[in-house]
């Protein structure tokens, strides 16, 4: 092996990994530890290696990636293993119906507790920023009722005078601790979205007062409202007046 | 394992892929979306627990391409002669390299090389492993590393160099 034929090799090297147990990897290195001008080399491309992984691997995760992962609950969530006794359709079919019982029985027994409006913001607002998926493309606003009605979610929400401009893009029927959720989108004009959630006021414990409050919720702006059988919440982008604009 | 201790072990290691290869976070963060999703509705597929972790980096580099409608195939590069235009890197040229350096020059790299200089830098994949992410042969991988590499290491003698003075010369 030649000093330029090792180099070659060498290119691909990374310490602390497998790549060591490889015959002409090795052969590479114990060259290069013989040869001083490859020896050389191979110290400054180690540091420069060394550096460029460390600076890979210090990107950043988005902290609200993970729940907006969690948020909507995948139908399928178990691997498929090799069957043993305990697997076998007749005891899973058994299992599952005992569980379905006592499941029922729990449900039963146990009174439905609305849950928090600040939960139910949040989440929405992370549907909005990642996990969110049109059902329905459209700029008729008739056929994202009909779209909600047909699906549960409620499709007799009241627009805000000042969506009703905006150009809507669609809407998309959610969950939230298994009530339906209506999400309506709006192009605001420079393809930055708005997006309308609206669910039955009775889910939540605490829903919000009739005059819309306005936060920032994950680095957007957020007004919430209860008007009628409905609890509203508009998320958008940060930007200057926007009760003012939208409602 | 349930789809919570999956995006717990996975999460993270997926999203620095996606970044590597998007540059911005909601892009990543779609892709890792949009991976996890298919992985509920399709995962149960997969018979072999072991390759969990290469399907998921897989289809998230799948979904990748599509987006970019990337779908052709890049001509395989011989490895041959890329050691030839190394320009020599000093230690001090990226002592304080941090992730956002690493992603800009990554950028710059060209497109085709990118995906597998982050699995490189990013995971201890071997390369046949890397080859079977990419779904391209392991020539094909190992070129695109090496060529990937001699870019960076261009880039880091651009970056370290006063404006105005040439980089350094080949080894």
């Amino acid at each position: 092996m030649t000093s330029s034929e090792a180099r070659e090799i060498l290119l691909l090297y990374r310490a602390g990994t497998a790549d060591a147990a490889d015959t002409e990897m090795a052969e590479a290195l114990a060259l290069a530890r013989q040869d001083p001008e490859l020896g050389r080399w191979f110290e400054q491309h180690h540091a420069f290696q060394k550096a460029m992984r460390a600076g890979f691997r210090q990107i950043e995760v988005p902290a609200h990636l993970k729940a907006s992962l969690l948020i909507q609950k995948p139908a399928q969530r178990t691997f498929v293993t090799p069957q043993v006794w305990w697997r076998r359709p007749v005891w899973l079919t058994a299992a599952a119906a005992v569980l379905l019982v006592l499941g029922l029985i729990g449900a039963w027994l146990k009174p439905r507790v609305p849950d928090r409006f600040a939960n139910f913001q949040s989440r929405m607002v992370g549907a909005a920023q990642l996990a969110y998926r049109m059902d329905l493309e459209t700029n008729d606003m008739q056929q994202v009722r009909q779209l909600m009605a047909s699906r549960g979610a409620p499709a007799d929400y009241d627009v805000p005078p000042a969506l009703e401009h905006l150009q809507l893009t669609g809407g998309g029927r959610l969950t939230w601790r298994s009530n339906p959720v209506a999400m309506v989108c709006f192009d605001r004009g420079d393809k930055k979205m708005l997006f309308l959630f609206v669910m039955k006021r009775s889910a939540v414990k605490d829903p919000p007062p009739k005059t819309p409050q306005l936060a920032k919720v994950r680095q957007m702006l957020v007004a919430s409202w209860t008007l009628g059988d409905n609890t509203y919440v508009l998320a958008g982008p940060e930007e200057a007046d926007f009760l003012k604009k939208y409602l | 394992m349930d789809f919570q201790s999956l995006v717990d072990l996975h999460y993270a290691a997926l999203y620095r892929f996606a970044m590597s290869m998007t540059r911005t976070e909601s892009d990543a963060c779609d892709l890792v979306q949009q991976t996890f999703l298919t992985w509920a509705a399709k995962g149960h597929q997969l018979q072999d627990t072991s390759k969990v972790k290469s399907w998921l980096f897989t289809t998230l580099h799948r979904y990748f391409l599509a987006s970019r409608r990337r779908s052709t195939r890049f001509p395989h590069l011989e490895i041959t002669g890329v050691e030839a235009e190394l320009p020599n890197v000093e230690p001090d040229q990226v002592r304080h390299l941090n992730a956002q350096d690493a992603l800009h020059m990554l950028s710059q790299v060209d497109k085709q090389f990118q995906a597998a200089v982050a699995l490189f830098y990013l995971e201890d994949y071997s390369y046949n492993e890397i080859a079977s992410i990419l779904e391209v042969p392991l020539g094909t991988v190992k070129s695109r590393i090496a060529r990937g590499l001699a870019q960076l290491r261009e880039l880091v003698l651009n970056k370290a160099a006063p404006p105005g003075k040439a980089t350094g010369g080949t080894t």
